[in-house]
């Protein structure tokens, strides 16, 4: 995204030179904000906490049918990939090594490779993608991959980010571990498994801690890997509720809602996205929501990883009456309050 | 790195992108089917979707496709003769035409045959325009879109074409008079009639013929005219008894003729235009579908293609791979239109949509490759022709055996 009050096929000037109402100024408007892309499931969670259980189970149910799995294992075991092989359509396995830093281009290569199986008809058909990363993965780098790789960004889209974690270690673990609570507060999706041996007040504590680091994502509760299939591949909402406080961490992380009643122009929302991108890029997290744009018919959904945007999409409808824009941002020592000043400043200024 | 080969790896998968499959139906063991779509709300409200067939011994078929997961066939009938043809046709209210062509020339009946298909179950002749002759093989292609005017691609008995190949041309039959259709206007490629200059042949030598002879009420002034070997020609057609050529773009040589459909897209100014691939294991590929930019209409330039998979993952898997028909928003009630997707068979490369929202990057969005139909001599499916009806409902149909598909479009 640049400064200009321009974007994505706007910017290429095709609304000037072929135009269509039946298009928005980013393009064609769809049903949904992965269009035509393929679905990307991420799973995280740390070590043993249920994450290949789960996925196993998921890919047994008619819902898991045509999941081409990726698994990247830490240790040369590759056991987590023997479990889920027999059962996936298709299993493509990382290397040795953390998917975060070690074999980030290795899954851009697999990615790609699947894509290119699938057209020439030798790869079975397949209709998503479960990526499940080793246990210290931070899934940031892996949001950004799907970000900055423009091949991938523009066959693939994150649907959402599950984070599995274990309600008798758990807590522990979030304690100890800065990649634990990255995983928690990055989620869409937080699946709390072996609640069944869990204590009680170990379970509840944990769900508490959990709300705190991340007040926005639903919290699922799994016992041997048994949940509602549909609910694990579901697109992750773009509509946590404006209720949400801001909440902060000891890391210095925190997330809050933007929101806005009226209409925005679309300058004022890039520009004060550019500014913060410039400044303060590698403490954008994750910013991702609905944004109500002047001009346009449905909602456009905004997404950025640090310094990277992906192109804004616009929709066809709202999903329900509230023409409120919401856009989650999940950020390292920026405070809502300055965000929104910063927005009410350009606001002014454009 | 390592890679898990699946036990399920072959080469020729289907697939399946997009796409939600909802029925197939083989037509009573008649799944050839030509390149004629249209769809009826019949009066008693049934949604009916009329079927031309590649080639005898049958020459219609109707399929209820009220709902669209369970089509029914509601009527199929057969051409008089094995020699005939009737692969295309064209719905106009309860109007029906549809076009005979004739293995050789001399041969009759060949020409173009009204039907009142009021009663579906029962579809009455109104009336038959004879376009038989010494040098004709009668009527290929037609398009009836508003009820009035039937544009066709036909031979006829005072045209000598230059070369055999030649024969038909564009004719345009005032049908408002259904009982008495009348020939008001044609227009043929110089050089196809014989005493003039001929063309030169092309390497696959398909001829100098008309093809699709698109016709939109947004611009009735104007025959969007397809002339295989012939390239393309943007006709005024506001004197339809003096057509007249305005523009004419083709891709051959180099590439290997057969262009085969216009669809323009008025308000972006673009040009939709297809290839016909002819030839088996892909040997006139590429065949293509191409975006030219109509701003001037007397300068029509080529701006990018639709993106096909890789030929030699195509080639060998049997029949034809390339492309075919679009469908071409026809402007009537029950015809779905979009200027931003392009939807188009590609015979075994399946059934395949486009965005087109930025033209110099078509994208595909979409794709249907189903298994191989029962019984169909091609060893792969060979998907023909393609139409959408307004509720988005999309029907394509094979070649050989697979008769017809419904579908939902999921992008």
């Amino acid at each position: 995204m640049d400064g200009r009050d321009k974007s994505g096929h706007d910017e290429q000037g095709m609304n000037e030179l072929f135009p269509s109402p039946a298009a928005g100024r980013f393009g064609r408007r769809l049903k949904r904000e992965r269009g035509a892309r393929v679905p990307v499931i991420v799973i995280t969670g740390f070590l043993g906490a249920g994450k290949t259980t789960l996925l196993k189970r998921f890919l047994d149910t008619p819902e898991g049918k045509g999941t081409a799995v990726v698994v990247n294992e830490f240790g040369a075991t590759g056991i987590d990939d023997v479990l889920v092989r027999a059962s996936a359509d298709e299993t493509v396995l990382l290397g040795n090594g953390c998917l975060c830093c070690i074999t980030r281009t290795d899954l851009q290569q697999a990615l790609r490779r699947m894509v290119v199986e699938r057209e020439r008809g030798e790869l079975p058909d397949f209709r998503r993608v479960a990526i499940e990363t080793s246990g210290l993965a931070d899934p940031s780098p892996i949001l950004q991959t799907f970000a900055t790789d423009r091949a991938l960004s523009g066959v693939f889209h994150v649907e959402a980010v599950v984070t599995v974690i274990d309600a008798v270690t758990g807590g522990d673990t979030l304690q100890w571990s800065v990649e634990a609570r990255k995983q928690a507060i990055l989620a869409d999706r937080l699946i709390v498994t072996k609640t069944d041996i869990a204590g009680e007040s170990a379970h509840t504590a944990l769900t508490s801690r959990l709300r705190a680091l991340n007040p926005g994502a639903e919290i699922l509760e799994a016992v041997s890997g048994e949940i509602d299939p549909g609910r694990l591949i579901e697109p992750a909402s773009n509509q946590r509720n404006s209720f949400v406080a801001e909440a902060s961490h000891s890391d210095g992380i925190g997330s809050f809602v933007l929101t806005e009643e009226t209409p925005m122009p679309w300058a004022v929302f890039a520009r004060s996205m550019d500014v913060l991108m410039q400044l303060r890029g590698p403490d954008l997290l994750r910013v991702k929501g609905f944004l109500n744009v002047e001009g346009c018919n449905g909602p456009v959904v905004v997404q950025f990883v640090q310094h990277l945007a992906h192109p804004p999409v616009e929709l066809e409808n709202w999903p329900d009456d509230n023409r409120q824009s919401r856009v989650v941002f999940i950020t390292r020592n920026i405070a809502e309050q300055q965000v929104r000043a910063l927005v009410q400043a350009v606001r002014a200024l454009v | 790195m390592s890679t898990a080969t699946s036990p399920l790896n072959k080469s020729a998968e289907p697939t399946t992108w997009n796409f939600m499959l909802l029925a197939q139906n083989d037509l009573g063991g008649f799944g050839g089917m030509g390149e004629g779509m249209s769809v009826q709300i019949a009066k008693d409200g049934r949604r009916i979707i009329w079927l031309a067939h590649e080639s005898a011994p049958k020459n219609f078929t109707a399929v209820d496709v009220s709902d669209p997961r369970q089509p029914k066939v509601v009527v199929q009938t057969d051409l008089p003769k094995p020699y005939m043809r009737s692969n295309s046709l064209e719905l106009s209210g309860d109007i029906m035409a549809v076009a005979y062509q004739t293995q050789k020339v001399n041969q009759q009946p060949a020409g173009l045959e009204l039907f009142d298909v009021s009663v579906p179950e029962k579809p009455r002749s109104i009336s038959f325009f004879d376009c038989s002759g010494a040098t004709s093989r009668g009527v290929h292609q037609l398009w009836f879109c508003d009820g009035e005017y039937v544009h066709m691609a036909s031979g006829a008995p005072d045209f000598v074409p230059s070369h055999p190949l030649d024969d038909q041309f564009y004719r345009c039959i005032d049908a408002r008079n259904p009982s008495k259709p009348v020939e008001i206007g044609r227009w043929w490629m110089p050089g196809t009639k014989k005493g003039e200059t001929p063309l030169p042949r092309h390497k696959l030598d398909k001829g100098y013929r008309a093809h699709n002879t698109n016709v939109y009420k947004q611009r009735g002034d104007r025959l969007y005219l397809c002339y295989i070997d012939g390239g393309m020609f943007v006709m005024d057609i506001a004197d339809k008894t003096k057509p007249k050529p305005i523009s004419h773009w083709t891709n051959s040589p180099p590439y290997t003729g057969f262009m085969h459909t216009a669809v323009p897209l008025f308000e972006r100014n673009l040009l939709i235009v297809t290839d016909e691939s002819t030839e088996n294991k892909a040997e006139d590929w590429p065949k293509l579908v191409w975006l030219l930019d109509a701003r001037d209409e007397k300068n029509l330039v080529s701006i990018s293609t639709c993106p096909l998979p890789p030929v030699d993952a195509y080639a060998n898997r049997g029949g034809r791979f390339g492309a075919h028909n679009i469908h071409e928003n026809p402007p009537v009630p029950t015809a779905w239109q979009s200027d931003q997707i392009v939807i188009g068979t590609f015979f075994n490369g399946g059934l395949r949509a486009y965005d087109i929202s930025n033209p110099y990057q078509p994208k595909e969005v979409a794709t249907f490759v189903p298994p191989p139909p029962k019984g169909t001599p091609a060893g792969a499916v060979q998907l023909n022709d393609v139409f959408v009806d307004e509720r988005g409902i999309v029907y394509t149909v094979d070649r050989h055996t697979g008769g017809l598909y419904t579908l939902e479009m999921d992008f």
